[in-house]
């Protein structure tokens, strides 16, 4: 049984992570993004692209 | 099988364990921070939240940590591996449209949001947010479902 404990599940390592880069077209923010739907985390958008 | 809560809370309870299930009622850029990097997952309306006891535990607090990840969207902060604070804290946590419970994971060989840590009797289930509720497969007849009803319902 996995230990219990941590403020998440996960222990993201670093290399592992298929984390891509978008860039916000609505404000211009940068931020690595995961899963299939990127958003940004300034100002909630969804009309992001991959850089 | 489908249970549909709406905005309230499934618990799923075993004998020794726990885990609490709502969805998600509006989109947010859920925030991941690790130690040297900050990663954004969209969480939309229907996925789901789901925190695990895997050592059981009050229910009281576990209900307060899906809500500040649900309602008030606070980031998940991720320890690194082997960090001494991880054993100190009983409940666990993750956000997708698609979750399921394993028991025998190691911390750091599942880097998205679909893996939950579990205890052995609540291991291998999936849980869906369908857009009509909760979907849990399988259900064993040892365990029972209670609806919660959340905050903003009470």
């Amino acid at each position: 049984m996995c230990s219990v404990g941590g403020p998440t599940d996960i222990d993201l390592p670093e290399d592992r992570v298929a984390g891509k880069d978008y860039r916000c077209k609505e404000c211009g923010e940068r931020f690595k993004g995961i899963g299939k739907h990127p958003m940004c985390p300034s100002c909630q958008s969804e009309d992001v692209v991959q850089i | 099988m489908t249970v549909s809560v709406g905005n309230d809370v499934l618990h799923v309870k075993g004998a020794h364990s726990f885990l609490l299930v709502a969805s998600v009622g509006k989109a947010f850029p859920l925030c991941i921070e690790t130690s040297c990097e900050e990663y954004i997952q969209g969480v939309h309306a229907g996925d789901l939240v789901v925190v695990s006891a895997p050592e059981a535990g009050p229910v009281e607090p576990a209900l307060m940590l899906l809500e500040l990840v649900r309602t008030y969207h606070l980031p998940l902060l991720v320890l690194p591996r082997d960090h001494p604070g991880s054993k100190r804290i009983p409940y666990v946590v993750s956000v997708g449209p698609a979750i399921q419970t394993r028991c025998s994971i190691v911390r750091g060989t599942h880097p998205e949001q679909h893996l939950i840590c579990s205890s052995d009797e609540l291991a291998g289930i999936t849980l869906n947010g369908n857009g009509d509720g909760i979907e849990i497969s399988p259900l064993s007849p040892t365990l029972t479902l209670e609806r919660i009803k959340s905050r903003d319902n009470r």
